[in-house]
């Protein structure tokens, strides 16, 4: 680790940290650091001061109040892989956290983080998009909020203020009849997606999908939704052949590219497998029973 | 009671063994002892190059070239000069002022240490900055501005042999293509007539893709020259500091008795730190022209993009064979990418390596292979990864087409093997390639692994799910593996012309303990361990009173370093050596004591006492005589008990064992899992079977990152895509299954303790195994190979080409529970 010089601020609340944002030129905040070391260790960002976030109190919380799960700027991966309420009640976050990154990576880098990263190929854009979240962010003018539809760019871009801090991540509670999951592929503890899928069903009365949504990660420049086979979804009775369909549409809409981590045409089939297994995951976790065909 | 005789003596006829534990509780051969190094790695008190610190050492940073292939046009420094810490910057030029612009590899070829004119790979050295710490010297070298005229870059070893390819190496007179080297092996004449009349032949096309040994510790180097004393010390990650030594004082023209090279601990060798790099000598230029200490320390990317990279054969193989299955001849033809320079790591008459022991564990009396290697503009290398010399290659060749005949004959891999092993009665065995095998019993490992993974439970098992269709496919690999280890002999193993004997020198000193020399260098197997068991077991001490000690040049004997699995074939040979010329010497010693003849002396190994023939109890205990040695030594002999020996094998070892792997491939994704993954070894005699152990995981885990995750890939402009961690995957705890591990023991007939090496037999044996487990999963499609790396995407395409791939409709059907259509989500 050779970064060039800087200097670094430890401010103890958020208005401390956005008033060093708004006087200091040339910053950057500092939460695990998980991407901000690397960056800074490759002199990809050679900012003059690092404003550490860490020392923020009140910051690490995760609990549902309000009709939200709320996701502290604080709390790590970690916090969400070991949560009870996250294990009974939130089945996307549940399977997601434990395949972010790796066990070192997610005692440290935080959620929040990971979302004002905005990596196409991170894990927790699409489950906010799945689960129609927001981002809470504190600026010189106050507090403003941003659905997750609305904050990702481009790869690294958002529409978060330069001047702003994020302080949350949330997203409604779950309602009656709701189920989540979260599939992912990936070669090894700490590799990036090749591909995921994050999906959300609320089912009726009838046993029909009142809502579904569908997030995707690294088949396009952000983490997009699915909105072709959300449409498909909504309004339908679950079962595997609308599943089937979903999956293809989801493939469809997707952008991957070919790289190292595989081809793109095999990247899009996995999109629509991945989106397949979420959906089945879902729909169980809503109250569906799975019965195997084969086996 | 026991003797040397009585207990070689099998290993003499070279039979069948039973193994045997006689540590004697004092730690000799069979205990499994406790790594002595432990205690000082484990309490984080280990002293690697970058721990070592100096008075006034300076920092060295390397300008890289981002270009593949580019001349240089200019070079400026003076930005840079002009940060605050800059010492100075170093290019080409001032190099060649002081003689040292170029260095020799260890295949002869002449490679830049700073590029003086074209820059022939992507972050090939271009200048170095010197400064008073790391980041300054990062800085520095951010602000080196170098003009470059972008070259077409030749990516590919095929593209490279294309008629109209740019021409890498015009450093080279009259040069004007990119072939490097031909090589071929055997009888091209009897092979062909074997292939035209054979029943059934088989061909397959596979690429050993290349690899990096990436160990944990990367390169690195303090260049301290002294100039009081006029000598240069180069503390250095190297897996061969005498060598490095000798070719030290070629390139520079210092006196060899004026350089000292140290090799301190060191994180991990794996054959890539058997080569020179110019980094270690800038560091050491850096400080003659200075007077100064400087460190050089790479980064990872550096270390993956720069140096030493393994395998990169493209390789043909083709069995011809009778319709029950008898192997009648090989054939191989391979295509190398060699990189920009030939700097492939091996005995310098081996110009493939020892890749002409493809016929392996198999008794083929006709066999034929030819090689073309060809210059790209990639990084040199061709090192030996964890393995000797290119056998990984030619076992991977040969236990990937044994899989192939099975398949094209329909018969069991294990009874093809079976049909075809060299039977034990054949050892010494000479192969069609010239090998002399030394000792084997191949059947009995293949029952032991078959056995222990229950082979014939999963065949069922296997058939079972392709009757029903089932959403996961089974496979089971088998890979009858035999390494050939342990270069010398010196007659026809040298490294830059210096033979491949090895050493070991014992002091035993007043008090009765020991410190022993050799000039082998560990980088993580365990040598102050294994070494001291060796000596215990030979002279009757306790491991505990011994003291093994390597890596200083100054100090140690000479001797050709550690890869290729040699230290235990050479170095352990002659500390046994050394240790029954000290019980010689101890003889003589006890006479005195005991006040009897010499012949009347006997040393009995199980109590590691001397005593007056058929008089046990009137005995002498090594501490004793060492005592006597320097107190009261008989006239007839010098004071002191010392011993050295510098041991030039007779022949190498040919360790082997079967490995079995049962692997479930996901129909929908192309991912594979381990479903049990059983290695049986063979390394003859056992010194410390809990280090065999750790070695054998080890090197199964790399195994598994060969087969399944790592590659240096590159981009068709040259750019290395798979330079870093992010992308150069190496697997962790989570990727390795639970290994089940067996042995047998077939000592080797010519090694004074009957001991075979073993480091690298896991990394070897293992690949195709792996390969052969997700092939058998396909084969009832009709899938005969599979590429490595297998990720998943490249099995998914296997899958669809088989008509094998499946979509999670085809296999869960949802239903509507009523009873549970009202309660709560996440049930
Ligand atoms: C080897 C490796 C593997 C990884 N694998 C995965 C993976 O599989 N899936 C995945 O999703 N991610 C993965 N990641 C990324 C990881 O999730 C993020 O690095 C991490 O969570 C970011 O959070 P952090 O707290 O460490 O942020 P930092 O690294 O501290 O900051 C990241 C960025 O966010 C900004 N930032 C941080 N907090 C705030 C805030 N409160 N307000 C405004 N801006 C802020 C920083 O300025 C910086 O630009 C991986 C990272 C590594 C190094």
């Amino acid at each position: 680790m050779k970064p060039a010089q800087f200097e670094t601020h430890e401010p103890n609340t958020v208005e401390e940290a956005v008033s060093l944002l708004e006087s200091l030129d040339d910053r950057a905040i500092l939460a695990g650091g998980q991407s901000m070391v690397p960056m800074l260790r490759f002199r990809l960002a050679v900012p003059e001061t690092v404003i550490d976030i860490n020392a923020i109190d009140g910051l690490d919380y995760l609990e549902e109040d309000d009709g939200w799960l709320r996701i502290g700027a604080l709390a790590r991966h970690a916090d969400v892989e070991e949560s009870d309420l996250i294990d009974e009640q939130y089945g996307s976050f549940a399977d997601t956290a434990p395949l972010v990154a790796d066990p070192q990576i997610r005692n440290r880098g935080t959620v929040a983080g990971a979302i004002a990263q905005a990596d196409p190929k991170g894990d927790w854009g699409s489950v906010l998009l799945a689960h129609e979240g927001e981002i809470v962010a504190q600026g010189p003018d106050g507090e403003r909020v941003i659905p997750a539809e609305d904050f990702f760019l481009l790869p690294y871009d958002t529409t978060l203020d330069e001047n702003e801090l994020i302080t949350e991540i949330r997203v409604p509670t779950p309602a009656p009849r709701e189920g989540s999951a979260y599939h992912k592929l990936k070669r090894k503890v700490g590799d990036y997606a090749m591909a995921g899928s994050a999906a959300r069903l609320v089912l009726d009365e009838d046993g029909r999908i009142e809502t579904a949504d569908v997030g995707l990660t690294a088949v396009d420049i952000t983490n997009v939704r699915a909105t072709d086979a959300e449409d498909h979804l909504e309004g339908e009775r679950p079962g595997s052949e609308v599943f089937k369909r979903a999956g293809e549409l989801a493939a469809e809409q997707s952008n991957p590219e070919s790289d190292e981590h595989g081809d793109a045409g095999y990247k899009e089939r996995m999109v629509n497998v991945l989106t397949q297994r979420a959906l089945g995951d879902a729909a169980e976790r809503a109250g569906l029973v799975k019965r195997r065909v084969s086996q | 009671m026991s003797s040397d005789s009585e207990r070689f003596a099998e290993a003499e006829d070279g039979g069948p063994q039973p193994e045997k534990h006689c540590g004697h509780g004092r730690g000799g051969m069979g205990e499994e002892v406790k790594r002595k190094e432990d205690q000082r790695f484990i309490t984080g008190r280990g002293n690697y190059v970058d721990d070592i610190k100096k008075p006034g050492m300076l920092h060295c940073e390397i300008v890289r070239s981002p270009h593949a292939h580019a001349r240089i046009e200019n070079i400026d420094k003076s930005r840079a000069l002009k940060v605050d810490g800059v010492v100075a910057v170093l290019t080409a030029e001032d190099l060649l002022e002081h003689d040292l612009a170029t260095m020799p590899t260890l295949m002869d070829d002449t490679q830049d240490v700073l590029v003086n004119d074209k820059v022939k790979f992507q972050s090939q050295e271009v200048a170095a900055v010197i400064a008073t710490d790391r980041y300054t010297a990062k800085d520095g070298a951010q602000k080196v501005v170098v003009d470059y005229d972008v070259l077409d870059p030749v990516i590919g070893a095929d593209k490279a042999l294309e008629d109209d390819a740019p021409v890498i190496r015009d450093d080279i007179e009259g040069k004007e293509d990119n072939h490097c080297l031909d090589w071929e092996t055997g009888d091209e004449e009897a092979t062909a007539k074997a292939f035209e009349e054979a029943d059934v032949t088989v061909k397959e096309d596979m690429l050993y893709q290349r690899l990096h040994p990436a160990p944990i510790e990367t390169c690195g180097a303090v260049g301290d020259y002294d100039p009081g004393k006029d000598k240069l010390t180069v503390h250095m990650t190297s897996q061969a500091p005498h060598i490095h030594r000798t070719l030290f004082a070629q390139v520079s023209g210092i006196p060899e008795h004026k350089i000292r090279i140290v090799s301190p601990d060191v994180g991990g060798g794996f054959g890539n730190k058997v080569p020179i790099y110019p980094g270690y000598v800038v560091a050491a230029a850096a400080s003659y022209v200075l007077e100064e200490p400087v460190k050089w320390v790479e980064e990872r990317s550096e270390n993956i993009q720069s140096t030493g990279f393994a395998r990169d054969y493209d390789m043909t193989g083709e069995i011809a064979a009778t319709e029950d299955g008898e192997i009648q001849a090989v054939r191989t033809d391979v295509l190398a990418d060699h990189g920009a320079f030939n700097a492939v790591a091996q005995p310098s008459k081996f110009p493939a390596g020892f890749f002409n022991i493809f016929t392996g564990s198999y008794d083929i009396d006709t066999a034929y292979g030819t090689l073309t290697a060809a210059y790209t503009n990639t990084a040199p290398g061709g090192v030996a990864y964890r393995c000797s010399f290119r056998v990984t290659e030619a076992v991977y060749l040969i236990e990937r087409m044994v899989k192939v005949l099975a398949d094209e004959l329909d018969m069991d891999p294990a009874e093809v093997r079976r049909k075809n092993f060299i039977q034990p009665e054949q050892f010494p065995y000479e192969s069609a390639t010239g090998w002399n095998y030394d000792s084997g019993d191949y059947e009995k490992a293949l029952d032991k692994a078959l056995e222990m993974a229950d082979y014939d439970h999963y065949r069922e098992e296997q058939q079972r799910r392709i009757e029903e269709d089932a959403d996961k496919l089974l496979g089971i690999g088998v890979s009858s593996f035999t390494e050939v280890v342990g270069a010398g002999p010196g007659q026809s193993c040298d490294i830059a012309g210096v033979e491949m004997f090895d050493s070991a020198e014992i002091r035993v000193h007043p008090t009765g303990n020991a410190t022993v020399r050799v000039g082998v260098q560990t980088q993580g197997q365990g040598h102050e361990t294994t070494f001291a068991q060796i000596v215990a077991e030979e002279l009757g001490m306790d491991v505990d009173d011994i003291t093994v000690e390597h890596g200083d040049t100054d100090t140690d004997p000479y001797g050709l370093g550690t890869y290729g699995s040699r230290s235990t074939p050479v170095a352990g040979a002659a500390a046994a050596v050394a240790s029954r010329k000290v019980r010689e010497k101890a003889k003589a010693i006890a006479a005195n004591e005991l006040e009897a003849a010499e012949e009347d002396i006997d040393w009995d190994r199980e109590s590691g006492q001397f005593h007056v023939t058929g008089a046990p109890d009137r005995s002498i205990s090594i501490t004793e005589i060492a005592a006597g040695a320097y107190m009261n030594h008989p006239k007839s002999e010098e004071p002191g008990l010392e011993a050295i020996n510098y041991y030039d094998p007779p022949e190498m070892t040919y360790p082997f064992g079967s490995y079995i792997v049962v692997v479930e491939v996901d129909r929908e994704t192309g991912e594979v899992e381990f479903e049990k993954f059983v290695a049986v070894d063979d390394c003859g005699n056992r010194i410390n079977p809990m280090i065999i152990e750790g070695q054998i995981h080890g090197g199964l885990a790399q195994g598994i990152g060969t087969a399944m995750l790592e590659h240096v890939t590159f981009d068709d402009n040259g750019n290395v895509t798979g330079g870093d961690f992010m992308n150069y995957l190496l697997p962790t705890s989570m990727e390795i299954p639970e290994f089940e591990t067996g042995h047998t023991v077939t000592p080797s007939p010519h090694h004074p303790i009957g001991a075979k090496g073993v480091g690298e037999s896991p990394t070897v044996g293992s690949p195709p195994a792996i390969v052969n487990a997700v092939v058998d999963a396909m084969s009832h499609g009709g899938i005969s190979h599979v590429e490595m790396p297998m990720t998943p995407d490249t099995v998914w395409e296997k899958l669809d080409e088989a008509g094998l791939s499946m979509d999670p409709a085809d296999n869960v059907s949802l239903e509507f529970d009523d009873q549970q259509s009202g309660g709560t989500a996440d049930d």
